[in-house]
């Protein structure tokens, strides 16, 4: 992306807004409609802050996915525990689903 | 780009997540369950599957888009949490660890089914058919008002793979660009502007289930 302080935003044009934008949500907090550089152009370009609206009212939403919706059918439990059954009957079963096991925690 | 066995070895970013950590909360009595499971408590380990069941199968649900899949990978993280248990150090929320480690097994599962069939390429970077419509000039459908959260689902079960797999990472699950782009070995660039696609995508999706505004011939009809 070419560095903020050499973008003209108050004099862009729309598809070097749309260019810019994947960005713009990214650096900043989110909320590209409040971004001071572009309120002027938002305002002059009423196409572009109804995208912006739209697309951050998309994210926000996407945030209230986080909270599950079902759960799996006891089968699933059901396959674990047979599954743990017949790998503690036989260790050497399970060896060939260790590979690429380690997982990194995130600090 | 092959990626095929980094999923799990390669370094994970060192920034910190502070957003996956005020999602993921310690949930009470799941520090015993998790000490009790490494040694291999069988009851404590259906503790920890009872506690995680539900955002473990939605988050494979979500990435898979199908319930027998889901199902299945969710089977299959528990069975990986069961054998790898003992290597959680606690230096993260146990959940956040869960989920990374659903994350990467759906990934490469995919990776692994998809081989014969479809480049990871384009499994990351849907065709040009299923990218979203933008044409400058002309005026851009927008939506109405508030997103309902129902309407969102069904939008993102519909979304192409690639797309859906950035998305659900980023804006549902909290994950951070630098991370998606190691997860998924692809760039930084990359990611977000999957993201940004795949946002696309989700208005044009949405914009085409909202129910249409009333005309001025139905208005007089019903009249």
């Amino acid at each position: 992306m070419t560095e903020p302080g050499d973008i003209d935003f108050d004099n862009m044009k729309p598809e070097e807004f749309e260019h810019y934008l994947p960005d713009l949500f990214a650096n900043g907090d989110g909320k590209v409609s409040r971004d001071p550089r572009l309120q002027k152009f938002l305002r002059e370009n009423p196409d572009c802050a109804a995208l912006v609206r739209d697309l951050e009212t998309i994210a926000e939403t996407a945030r209230s996915l986080f909270e599950p919706v079902g759960d799996p059918s006891d089968k699933v439990w059901k396959n674990i525990q047979t599954k743990l059954r017949e790998e503690a009957a036989n260790p050497s079963a399970s060896e060939d689903d260790e590979e690429e096991d380690e997982v990194k925690e995130i600090d | 780009m092959n990626c095929e066995g980094q999923l799990m070895t390669q370094a994970p970013p060192q920034k910190s997540n502070p957003g996956l950590f005020k999602r993921n909360p310690p949930i009470a009595g799941e520090a015993e369950a998790i000490e009790a499971a490494k040694n291999g408590d069988a009851e404590a380990f259906s503790r920890l599957y009872a506690l995680h069941k539900r955002r473990v199968y939605t988050l494979c649900l979500r990435m898979l888009g199908n319930v027998s899949e889901a199902e299945d990978m969710t089977q299959e993280a528990f069975l990986h949490l069961f054998r790898k248990i003992s290597s959680f150090r606690g230096e993260s929320a146990f959940s956040t660890w869960l989920h990374r480690l659903t994350v990467n097994l759906v990934l490469m599962n995919l990776r692994k089914k998809g081989l014969s069939l479809v480049s990871l390429e384009e499994t990351i970077n849907p065709s040009e058919e299923d990218a979203p419509k933008r044409d400058f000039g002309s005026r851009d459908p927008v939506l109405t008002g508030a997103v309902d959260r129902v309407a969102l689902e069904r939008a993102v079960a519909s979304l192409p793979p690639g797309y859906r797999m950035v998305f659900v990472l980023h804006d549902v699950e909290g994950f951070e660009h630098n991370e998606i782009a190691a997860m998924l070995d692809c760039s930084t660039g990359n990611s977000k502007s999957q993201l940004h696609k795949a946002r696309l995508k989700l208005r044009e999706l949405l914009r085409q289930t909202e129910p249409a505004p009333e005309s001025a011939v139905s208005t007089e009809a019903a009249k």
